[in-house]
């Protein structure tokens, strides 16, 4: 589920790009913002930083002694995306292995159906491997399926989640 | 797997912070990054080099998954959806995934039918009829 959410945060402002104009400094704050979200990636409790939409308060600035750089206070919002438990969702299939295939989903690559969680498909080898169910029903490379979250893990050294996912339920499945 | 056994969308239990937190719709989304991103490509050479990986992956992600393109079709959506007395994330799910049916809306959001909350399947019949309405005049 994509999120829009109100976080207050730190952001310290090199010297040389601090400029009389207000409005520079806006255009710095922001900037410096993103390019944060951009190393940072995700974090556990608020998933992936896809953009700020708003600076809405900027606070006193703080002179750093050594560097001359300036730390402000603010708040912005932003959207985010996080997966949750029991959330039904659509990716795309982006690789076929032997005991299941891997989705993409909004940000995230790591989605894994695995065959249990499909026991009417069958994996069909071959030079494009695919699951097949007896109602001649495909789970191959760029089909969109519909599936439901049923856990997720957080992987703190490449900042990404993984999740694990299911069509065990109704309406779940390849898209035609 | 996740820390918080107890987080279960299906029965709405999200975190207070998330259920608080406003929820957004694919269409939604891909109306405010393209807004974006038409920004930056008016003041950047390569604006594809401005943006983030998680940018840009959720871009093509909300731009084929979006139900609805034209903004007044977005903005209808969430307003008919808002009638229902839906949770955000209710209200998103049903945005994105668009069912057809009153036992597929359930499947998709089974937190609708819990007790004490005031979906019928008539109620829901409406709701669905509504967002089809915006589809076909979109």
């Amino acid at each position: 589920m994509f999120l829009k959410v109100q976080l207050p945060w730190n952001v310290v402002i090199p010297a040389e790009n601090l400029d009389a104009k207000g409005l520079m400094l806006q255009k710095a704050i922001v900037i410096r913002l993103m390019d944060e979200f951009a190393t940072k990636k995700a974090t556990k409790d608020l998933g992936y930083f896809l953009a700020v939409t708003t600076l809405d308060k900027v606070g006193e600035g703080k002179v750093r002694q050594n560097t001359g750089d300036v730390m402000f206070p603010v708040v912005f919002s932003g959207i985010t995306f996080k997966l949750y438990r029991g959330e039904i969702l659509e990716g795309v299939v982006h690789k076929v292995l032997k005991h299941g295939v891997l989705l993409r989903c909004g940000p995230v690559e790591n989605i894994y159906l695995s065959s249990l969680k499909m026991p009417d498909y069958q994996h069909m080898p071959g030079e494009n491997p695919l699951f097949l169910n007896d109602k001649s029903s495909k789970i191959e490379k760029d089909v969109v399926v519909r599936f439901i979250v049923i856990g997720t893990k957080w992987l703190e050294a490449d900042r990404e989640f993984q999740a694990l996912v299911s069509l065990d339920g109704d309406y779940l499945g390849p898209i035609a | 797997m996740s820390g918080e056994e107890e987080e279960n969308a299906a029965e709405l239990k999200i975190g207070d912070e998330f259920l608080k937190a406003k929820c957004l719709m694919n269409c939604e989304v891909s109306l405010i990054l393209e807004h974006k991103y038409e920004q930056l490509r008016q003041t950047s050479e390569d604006p594809m080099n401005q943006v983030s990986q998680v940018f840009e992956k959720s871009l093509q992600y909300v731009k084929r998954f979006s139900r609805y393109k034209n903004p007044d079709a977005v903005r209808q959506v969430r307003e008919i959806l808002s009638r229902y007395q839906l949770a955000e994330f209710e209200l998103c799910v049903l945005g994105n995934l668009c069912p057809e049916t009153v036992e597929e809306a359930i499947a998709m959001v089974p937190s609708i039918k819990t007790k004490g909350r005031a979906h019928d399947d008539e109620a829901i019949e409406k709701m669905l009829n509504d967002l089809s309405l915006i589809k076909r005049f979109e």
